[in-house]
């Protein structure tokens, strides 16, 4: 069955060099990066070499000027390879959108071609020890001091953490104002910050991601750093969360299908009992049921693609997507992983990066259980 | 100032081609590309034109299905594209073939170099460039591994069995190149988009004045090549055992 969405012989040439080049400068180093933990700087390099960092970008910034079809191929090509945790894609596509959106002439002149080019590496601070899913509540403050803010504070869970030369940190500037009214965004170079120190966190999976726990003790920050107005930070984070939730519903799918590409050829090679496990009705029913999600949800997905590249409202809709892809690739991997027995546990086997992978899906950007509140509000519920 | 020509073929993906039970050759699923090799001719000429302060031409004879690689091509680094676009190609010979470029050449102004492959990822002939040299009664050099132009110079090193041969020649001229010549690198987003908005020229074999375009061979069947192996295993005794067993067959076969 044909995709619906509209790719261009440039899309399809695009997705054809894209992945030859992931699989000559990240496929073959990717296990090394997972034990490092880390990507390395030299990629995102590589990356801004051959504008492939922030697709979107327009040209007088230093981009190429795509549109969203093209971040879309990247996503699923990186996922394709098990390419998990590479987030040049939050760098380049959910980062570098915010300066873009709300940034001022300046800021976007300094920032986004060094974004574009991968010189500089960019993460969002958003959750706190005790802020994830209810933002609203976070405790990071920005005090004005002069020509200065003065930033305290903690972070956790931030991706592209340890890398990152930039970041936007979502502090509360009024402390008088409803929670959501009084948050703003600061550009905060990390680059001889005093006051400033990050520490790894070390996770079940994601490994090759830089994911860090963030601390801010008197940061001086300058005027000039403040993204956007005052205040008006919680709302900026709102606003693009439609592209974003889609982008994320895209690479959990991705996950998914990549969970089924391993084991289907696993199970036509694996004998037991004397036939391979292809041959079981049990393997033959579950990974056809699988498939059969897969494909619902890649029509439901692309569908919506369409709408939202036509610039319509899908507020509940995403949530949907968000939520059920997630849940669907963790699924996926879990019940992938059981064809493997004992070898499904074991790292060389890539069902068991899927497993632990797939498993942070329903956490990150927005947790399945905040996309459900979304989805019964939008029912009138 | 001259143009830069870089030929090209577009051929079947080869890990697409299935072999048949009778060992015909399948094409149906195959995808086609520009031949591997082609790539590098066509950097080739992008870099040799930027040397010549010229423009670089990628030229393709080839069917309709051969639109597909226009964009490709460009999103490489030509200037332009130039598509002779006739049903012969699919049966068209080195002769054809040759004829048919050697035409286009002429057609466009101010040439001073045209780049081949050494041979295509498909049939490896190594028909064109030769043939196309006589055509254009222009100098020759084959296997090319380096490239180096100074004024109306073109000095080029060609990868022999035994040696490497440094050779000069007088602009224009015509050379095929060896996969060594350069990396061929994967074409960025903005060459991409870029690529549909840089101007083609399609011809048809009409448009060229060409009277004679009959295949001077015919291809009678195309059979896949089955290699016959003995798979013999050598499990008698130890590692050194089965060595010496393993060489002694070897000279057997005067293999060794």
């Amino acid at each position: 069955m044909d995709r619906i969405l509209p790719f261009t012989d440039e899309h399809k040439m695009f997705r054809e060099a894209f992945g030859k080049f992931l699989d000559k400068e990240a496929v073959p180093y990717y296990d090394q990066w997972e034990k490092n933990g880390t990507v390395p700087r030299d990629f995102f390099k590589k990356m801004g070499d051959k504008g492939y960092i922030s697709v979107w970008l327009p040209e007088e910034y230093g981009g190429p000027g795509g549109d969203l079809l093209y971040m879309i191929i990247q996503t699923e090509e990186y996922t394709a390879r098990g390419l998990n945790g590479i987030f040049v894609r939050l760098h380049g596509d959910v980062i570098a959108p915010y300066i873009y959106r709300i940034g001022t002439e300046e800021q976007k002149k300094l920032w986004l071609p060094l974004a574009a080019k991968g010189e500089k590496i960019f993460a969002i601070a958003m959750s706190e020890p005790d802020a994830g899913s209810d933002l609203a509540n976070l405790q990071a403050k920005a005090v004005k001091d002069g020509d200065y803010y003065v930033l305290n504070g903690n972070k956790a869970f931030i991706s592209n953490g340890m890398l990152a030369d930039m970041i936007i940190v979502a502090a509360r500037t009024d402390f008088e104002a409803k929670p959501h009214k009084g948050v703003s965004l600061f550009l905060v170079e990390t680059a001889n910050l005093e006051g400033f120190s990050r520490k790894r966190h070390n996770k079940i999976g994601l490994n090759a991601q830089d994911t860090a726990e963030l601390s801010f003790v008197d940061c001086r920050i300058p005027q000039e750093a403040l993204l956007g107005e005052e205040n008006r930070g919680f709302f900026y984070l709102m606003e693009k969360l439609q592209q974003e939730r889609l982008v994320a519903a895209v690479n959990a799918l991705g996950q998914a299908r990549r969970s089924l590409d391993v084991t289907i050829p696993y199970v036509q090679q694996r004998k037991m009992f004397g036939k391979t496990l292809a041959k079981f009705q049990n393997t033959q029913f579950e990974l056809a049921k699988m498939a059969t999600e897969i494909e619902m949800a890649q029509s439901f997905i692309d569908q919506l693609t369409i709408e939202h590249m036509a610039d319509k409202t899908l507020t509940k809709e995403v949530s949907m997507a968000k939520y059920y892809c997630c849940e669907l690739a963790s699924r996926v991997s879990t019940k992938c992983l059981q064809f493997f027995g004992g070898y499904g546990v074991c790292e060389e086997f890539p069902i068991s990066r899927q497993f632990v992978d797939t498993r942070f899906l329903s956490i990150l950007a927005g947790a399945s259980e905040v996309q459900l509140v979304i989805v019964a509000r939008e029912m009138g519920l | 100032m001259g143009k830069v020509i870089a030929c090209y073929k577009w051929v079947p993906d080869e890990a697409d081609i299935k072999i048949n039970s009778d060992h015909t050759i399948d094409l149906s699923k195959a995808k086609w590309k520009i031949s591997d090799y082609d790539k590098n001719a066509i950097e080739a000429a992008v870099q040799a034109a930027q040397v010549l302060e010229g423009k670089a031409v990628s030229l393709t004879f080839g069917g309709a299905n051969a639109k597909s690689s226009l964009k490709d091509a460009l999103s490489r680094g030509p200037d332009e594209a130039c598509w002779i676009n006739s049903d012969l190609a699919s049966e068209a010979d080195g002769f054809v073939t040759a004829t048919v470029l050697a035409a286009a050449v002429r057609k466009m102004e101010d040439v001073s170099l045209v780049i081949c492959a050494e041979g295509a990822s498909d049939t490896y002939a190594r028909q064109i460039t030769p043939r196309l040299g006589a055509e254009l009664d222009w100098p020759v050099i084959t296997s090319v591994s380096n490239i180096s132009i100074n004024g109306n110079t073109i000095r080029a090193e060609r990868q022999l069995d035994d040696c490497i041969q440094t050779v000069e020649a007088e602009l224009p001229a015509v050379i095929s190149v060896l996969p060594e010549v350069n990396d061929a690198p994967l074409p960025s987003l903005k060459a991409v988009i870029a690529a549909s908005k840089k101007p083609v020229t399609e011809l048809g074999d009409k448009d060229l004045g060409i009277t004679d375009l009959t295949s001077k061979t015919r291809v009678q069947s195309q059979k896949a090549y089955v290699m016959i192996r003995k798979n013999i295993i050598f499990t008698e005794g130890d590692a050194l055992d089965q060595v010496k067993e393993l060489v002694g067959n070897l000279k057997k076969e005067g293999i060794l």
